[in-house]
């Protein structure tokens, strides 16, 4: 019969169950394809020896470098497009319409905390209580009212630290001693004040309830065609990067979110919207909690990425976040109406370290 | 809500990071065999990862694409890099791990050696024979590559024959 293919030798070496038995018994009488096999078989051990590298991958780093281009990537092509669609993606939720701290920093805040949200997002930590599908399912904000964005917030890198502190009128943060690792001097990257402003709409929240079947709760007196001014920032961010451009430390500080409100109370509207169908009730009763005084600080935290416990910086009640895969760490705090943010891919006691010695100058 | 994404490109798949957790390794190791160098493999695996971040490449199929897109990309650099060469001797000599510095300058001229055979060889041998000492079954490389799986042993037999020719040529004394 005739020989098999030098192709067939060759898979008889890595796979024989893929060979023909009729080969293989071929084979195993043929002193000539015998000896073609041990051929094979030399060739592939030799060239698997010549190919193989010893490694031992780091899968944490490379996907925190990975986020960072990504979230490089985004700041590259930001322009208009961007934040406004981080506006957008906020303010999809009635919930978040309701409470602003909540939506600027769902998504808007950027100005807040720039590149340090960037790694938040990167890592998942959407900074709101609900699990993504929560997110996905909470209604569009424009079933209840109309929304319209009146400032961007215009993130960019400033030229330095006089410029950033000229653009945002906030002071510069002085690290005492930074962390082991990170080295040089910051880059500063800045965001102007953002402003949104929601109008709601009895009729349109009373057609979304309609269609989702469910009567719409009678709105409190003077609700129908309120007007809520969402607003954020300035904001400004000093960021250390590895050699690669990922972020090794960001310390940020912004002017908190704040809602106002024209007619009804603010308080009064977000436990009327808190009432609306279409909200999970463990979310809605630790939004409850929340003021729009710029104060409260709600840090929602996807809990399968990361862990986040109350710790105290200089006297401040403040939320330390850890990933659980040790990659990173963040502290975040709000005080006197301002947001204050210490993260990296540093140990969470590092973090605190840097965020308990922290200087302002002006 | 995954990564954020910029202006007129596509979105960043949701999945990312899940599929870069269970396949950053294996996409490494994949471009090391091409390259022989594991900085230049984590930049392969970065650019490969980046690519399949922006595609709709289904989740199932995404161990296989990200095996063959490794390939490739090691393969255009090891094409393109001149400069890697000198870079790979720097570091290699100061490779701790080989006892005798002798059996280094062998190991060092050799795996070039093997980097260079390899980008000479046609472009379907090269990526076959990476593949399958990359763990991926026949059937996964003749799919990858438009092959039949019987010829799949051919290709791979034929780039391991040249390699070894490359090899022992270079290794008789002159």
């Amino acid at each position: 019969m005739r020989h098999p293919s030098d192709g067939t030798l060759r898979r008889l070496v890595d796979e024989p169950a893929g060979v023909p038995d009729v080969d293989r018994a071929h084979v195993a009488a043929c002193p000539g394809c015998l000896s073609g096999l041990a051929a094979a078989q030399r060739d592939a051990t030799l060239t698997g020896a010549a190919l193989d590298v010893e490694l031992s991958t780091d899968v944490a780093a490379g996907w925190h470098r990975l986020a960072g281009t990504l979230a490089a990537d985004g700041r590259r092509h930001p322009a208009t497009a961007r934040p406004a669609r981080r506006w957008r993606t906020a303010l999809r939720s009635p919930v978040i319409a309701a409470v602003a701290a909540v939506a600027v920093l769902a998504g808007a805040s950027a100005a807040a905390a720039a590149n340090w949200l960037e790694i938040f997002r990167t890592e998942r930590v959407a900074p709101v209580t609900f699990s993504q599908a929560d997110l996905v399912e909470l209604p569009d904000l424009s079933a209840y009212g109309t929304v319209e964005v009146t400032h961007r917030p215009q993130l960019r890198e400033a030229n330095g630290p006089a410029a950033a502190r000229q653009a945002t009128g906030l002071p510069l943060p002085q690290v005492g001693k930074l962390p082991r690792g990170v080295t040089g001097a910051p880059t500063y990257r800045v965001g102007d004040r953002m402003e949104a402003v929601f109008t709601f709409s009895a009729e349109q929240a009373a057609r979304t309830a309609a269609a989702a079947g469910e009567p719409l709760p009678p709105p409190p007196a003077g609700l129908d065609g309120s007007r809520f001014r969402l607003v954020a920032g300035p904001g400004l961010a000093a960021v250390w990067s590895e050699a690669r451009g990922v972020p090794a430390l960001i310390v940020a500080r912004a002017v908190a979110p704040t809602a106002y409100s024209s007619g009804t109370p603010f308080q009064t509207a977000r436990d009327y919207l808190l009432s609306l169908p279409g909200l999970p009730a463990d979310v809605a009763a630790q939004l409850r909690h929340f003021s729009a005084d710029g104060a409260t600080l709600p840090l929602p935290v996807a809990a399968d990425q990361l862990s986040s416990r109350p710790v105290d910086v200089g006297g401040v009640p403040a939320t330390l976040l850890t990933a659980r895969d040790g990659s990173m760490a963040g502290v975040v705090w709000a005080h006197d109406g301002q947001l204050t943010a210490v993260a990296g891919s540093i140990s969470a006691d590092e973090v605190l370290s840097v965020a308990r010695e922290l200087r302002w100058t002006r | 809500m995954a990564v954020s994404t910029p202006g007129r490109r596509a979105p960043v798949r949701a999945d990312l990071e899940q599929v870069f957790r269970a396949a950053y390794a294996r996409v490494v190791a994949v471009a090391a065999r091409v390259l022989g160098s594991r900085d230049e493999a984590e930049d392969v695996a970065q650019e490969v990862f980046l690519s399949f971040g922006r595609s709709g490449v289904p989740a199932g199929e995404a161990p296989a694409w990200l095996s063959v897109a490794a390939a490739h990309t090691a393969l255009n650099h090891l094409r393109s890099g001149r400069r890697r060469a000198s870079r790979e001797r720097v570091a290699g000599v100061a490779d701790p791990v080989s006892p005798d510095v002798a059996d280094a300058v062998v190991t060092l001229d050799e795996r070039r050696r093997v980097r260079a055979a390899l980008a000479r060889l046609p472009r379907r041998q090269a990526l076959a024979l990476v593949l399958r000492h990359s763990g991926l079954s026949y059937a996964e490389v003749a799919a990858a590559l438009g092959l039949s799986p019987g010829s799949v042993g051919t290709v791979v037999r034929r780039a391991e024959s040249a390699l070894r020719k490359e090899l022992s040529h270079h290794a008789s004394p002159e």
